[in-house]
């Protein structure tokens, strides 16, 4: 057994026109045994950051908060808003930090970054996603990010229903089904789904009707 | 009667055996052997006795079986043998209950939503399948065959209690072989309906109630909170549904659908196939027994507690209200 | 006085090692990091040096990403590849690119390709090996150019062509076939890329695209995707859902707005200002 399969869980990302979309399955288990149906993997980090962690349940917990100290000592010192580049190397070297005693957690980043052009009153964003191993090594995907005991099944059909520049409500269908469909395959993901697709101007969230078995 | 018989049927049960024998000979001559054209349903000679297999040539076959196929062990193993199951069989006073989920995994993999847990061995007998797929096909089709021919050698119908009791002797034969089966042989004789449990270490159990597999603790939990020995038939077939849905919804090994089989004195009859994620949103429809809801514990609680609002709580709410 | 600092030393925690540990002696399976089973090489030309690099991330039999960078910035005219675990390859050559420009700074010279090479095998035998970086270091410096691998337990070779990872075989087959001193840069980068090739179509840890650096003494060219046989197959069809195909909760549903609402109130109608 992997300790990935302790609790179970997967996460995916997708990058659409101008939009990201980041969805979880909900279940918790231990082991064969389902034990929650609204276990919170995905969390927001600032407005326009998201941040998904399949893994070890108590890792989930301990690096969540991990993660919101180290971003508010960031907000605090430089006084502006948190990137998601920036972000993805802070996940990236906490996980580093215990490259010999690793948390089980596999994080996946969904964001909009702020383009150099971007003004307070027209503000520019660029569709950011990357996900890490347990280790942090950085995986800046052009598509789609999966992560977690469901990820081969989801590479497989994400690689077949992904398409480039798709608009938010397309984005939302598509991510959905790659997910719904391929953890209908897993034993240890389901029990529901989380969606939420970021745009410009806001932040749409979903429960999916997944399967219950 | 079928025309073998027919053929005979003026003789005595000696001489119909002795001239049965002359005519398949005969046949034989004709054909060349029955395990040359499949007489025997694709079991080829096995009809004749206890088949052997052929065994690997190493110092211990068992371990050598183990080594590759027990991913419990190492879950790199290079054969993995599907288990994981929720299988269940009760007895009441209008006969057997059978009710199987139809889920088969392989590690984490979903291999199958749509496997029939079901074997139907002729049709007084079900056996249930859990445990190795093809241990438990490959012997309980194997069973219907030694059952047919103690049909025509006593003109009686087999005893479920015969039926599974040459079931325990013949898996015992291979104990200790990598033989993984855990099955229930139901159904309905001069005794009445009967159920017995049996299993690849030998074990052979008459029963009321059995559950098997890795989700049988959750259809057990079900089962036993509703089960009487007076329920009528559509409480029974409930019941039956709703145990599998239990075990289907907590358990990563279970679920997809639900097969379910009702025995009664003159054989079993197929009630349906019911879709788990179906029962927990909607419920089974329009069946006898049906609850007229979802079987899902938000379903039935929706509005009834403060934590499970049908409406959604203030508390996260947007701060600008939703537009269309 | 008993307040945790949020400051932590530098260099690696070992505090979930004792939990690991434990869990490991349960029987339970780690996760595999990403490795790049990687094909990368280095070749010294007539002014300089060629870098080469596929773009294969993998994590078991996964392709966990096709088109990962392998050749890192050490400083400007030193560059790094790295094999092995791929998380170990981007922290340690970016530690040393750091410790590189500090030197350059403290120094008030260019950084020399031994220094970096120096620091790398300083740091990988501290790791005894632990710290899986297997790497081909090269670059021009006030010296000339140099062409080092460092392999993981901090052992260096200094060669005028080399390849390492799974596909360093096949790659060194292109090598040793082909290459001769005073190469011309056009010569060399086709050597290269060959080699990486080799490594792509003959090594199933390496795939994808060939990266290439060439390295001269004023100037250094990262050319990412130098090659790229492996592009694929237009899409024939699309596969988007019709909109509302996904059941979800419709109350579940949330929108949190980011721009508040704003209204836009027209100035006064342009024929008031009719200026005839």
């Amino acid at each position: 057994m992997s300790i990935m399969e302790l609790n179970g869980g997967s996460v995916i990302a997708m990058v659409g026109k101008d939009c990201v979309a980041i969805a979880s399955d909900l279940r918790l288990g231990n082991q064969a045994l389902s034990i929650s149906s609204n276990f919170q993997k995905i969390f927001p980090v600032t407005d326009r950051i998201y941040i998904g962690l399949p893994g070890l349940a108590s890792d989930v917990a301990t690096l969540r908060e991990r993660f919101r100290l180290r971003v508010n000592m960031y907000t605090i010192k430089e006084e502006r808003e948190l990137e998601p580049e920036t972000f993805a190397h802070l996940v990236s070297s906490t996980l580093y930090e215990k490259r010999f005693s690793p948390y089980f957690v596999e994080p996946v980043v969904a964001g909009l970054s702020k383009l150099p052009t971007s003004t307070p009153e027209s503000p520019k964003f660029k569709p950011f996603i990357c996900g890490t191993d347990l280790i942090g090594c950085l995986n800046f995907a052009k598509d789609f990010i999966v992560c977690g005991t469901a990820s081969e099944k989801l590479f497989g059909v994400a690689e077949g229903l992904w398409e480039p520049d798709l608009e938010p409500e397309d984005l939302f269908e598509t991510i959905s089904q790659t997910l719904l469909n391929a953890v209908d395959r897993d034993a240890f993901s389901g029990w529901g789904a989380v969606v939420h697709v970021l745009t410009p101007d806001k932040v749409i969230t979903r429960t999916l009707r997944g399967r219950m078995d | 009667m079928n025309s073998l018989v027919s053929k005979f049927s003026s003789s005595t049960a000696t001489s119909q055996l002795k001239q049965a024998k002359k005519h398949l000979q005969q046949e034989e001559e004709e054909y060349g052997e029955p395990a040359m054209w499949g007489s025997a349903g694709g079991f080829g000679n096995m009809a004749a006795g206890i088949p052997s297999f052929q065994i690997p040539a190493v110092a211990d076959p068992t371990s050598f079986l183990r080594l590759h196929t027990d991913d419990a062990a190492d879950p790199s193993c290079r054969i993995k043998i599907q288990h994981g199951t929720t299988t269940l069989a009760f007895r009441f006073q209008g006969g057997v209950i059978v009710a199987v989920d139809s889920r088969a995994t392989a590690g984490s993999y979903i291999a199958s939503g749509t496997v029939k847990k079901v074997i139907e061995i002729n049709p007084y007998l079900l056996g249930t399948m859990a445990g190795g797929a093809a241990d438990c096909q490959y012997w309980e089709t194997y069973l219907g065959i030694q059952c047919r021919l103690h049909e025509l050698r006593n003109k009686e119908r087999i005893s479920v209690a015969a039926a599974s009791k040459y079931l325990s002797n013949l898996v015992y034969s291979y104990k200790g072989m990598g033989l993984s089966m855990g099955t229930m042989i139901c159904g309905w004789d001069k005794t009445g309906p009967r159920i017995f449990y049996v299993d690849s270490d030998g074990t052979r159990l008459k029963g009321d109630l059995f559950s098997v597999g890795s989700g049988s603790t959750f259809a057990y939990g079900v089962l036993d909170s509703g089960y009487r020995w007076d329920l009528t038939d559509e409480e029974a077939q409930e019941l039956g549904r709703r145990s599998i849905y239990a075990a289907g919804h907590r358990d990563a090994y279970s679920g997809n659908s639900c097969n379910l089989y009702h025995v009664k004195e003159h054989g079993w009859t197929y009630l349906g196939n019911y879709d788990i994620s179906k029962l927990h949103y909607d419920g089974p429809g329009d069946v006898p027994g049906s609850a007229g809801h979802g079987y899902g514990y938000s379903e039935r609680t929706a509005g009834l507690s403060s934590a499970n609002d049908p409406a959604p709580s203030t508390e996260n709410a947007p701060a600008v209200s939703v537009q269309a | 006085m008993a307040t945790a600092s949020v400051y932590k030393g530098s260099g690696f925690d070992f505090s979930n090692h004792v939990r690991n540990e434990f869990l490991g002696s349960r029987g339970v399976k780690l996760p595999k990091a990403t490795s790049t089973g990687t094909t990368i090489v280095g070749c010294l030309f007539k002014d300089g040096i060629v870098l080469g690099a596929d773009t294969r991330a993998t994590e078991g039999p996964i392709v966990a990403d096709k088109n990962c960078e392998k050749i890192h910035f050490i400083s400007e005219s030193i560059r790094c590849c790295g094999a092995g675990t791929a998380a170990d390859t981007e922290f340690t050559t970016a530690m040393i690119s750091s410790s590189i420009e500090l030197h350059a700074l403290s120094t008030g010279r260019k950084p020399r390709v031994v220094t970096a090479m120096t620091m790398l095998k300083q740091y990988l035998f501290r790791y005894q090996g632990h710290v899986g970086a297997a790497l081909v270091l090269g670059g021009v410096d006030s010296t000339g150019a140099h062409l080092f691998t460092v392999a993981p337990h901090g052992s260096t070779d200094k060669l005028p062509y080399v390849t390492m990872g799974s596909g360093s075989l096949a790659a060194m087959a292109v090598f040793e076939s082909q290459w001769r001193p005073n190469l011309e840069r056009d010569e060399a980068t086709k050597l290269v890329a060959a080699a990486i090739s080799a490594g792509i179509f003959n090594d199933l840890g390496s795939g994808s695209n060939v990266d290439v650096c060439v390295i001269t003494k004023d100037k250094t060219d990262m050319i990412r995707g130098f090659e790229l046989p492996n592009e694929r197959g237009r899409k024939e069809r699309k596969y988007t859902f019709e909109r509302g195909t996904t059941d979800f909760h419709v109350n579940s549903e949330r929108i949190r707005r980011l721009v508040a609402e704003e209204s836009i109130t027209p100035f006064e109608s342009p024929e008031a200002m009719d200026t005839t």
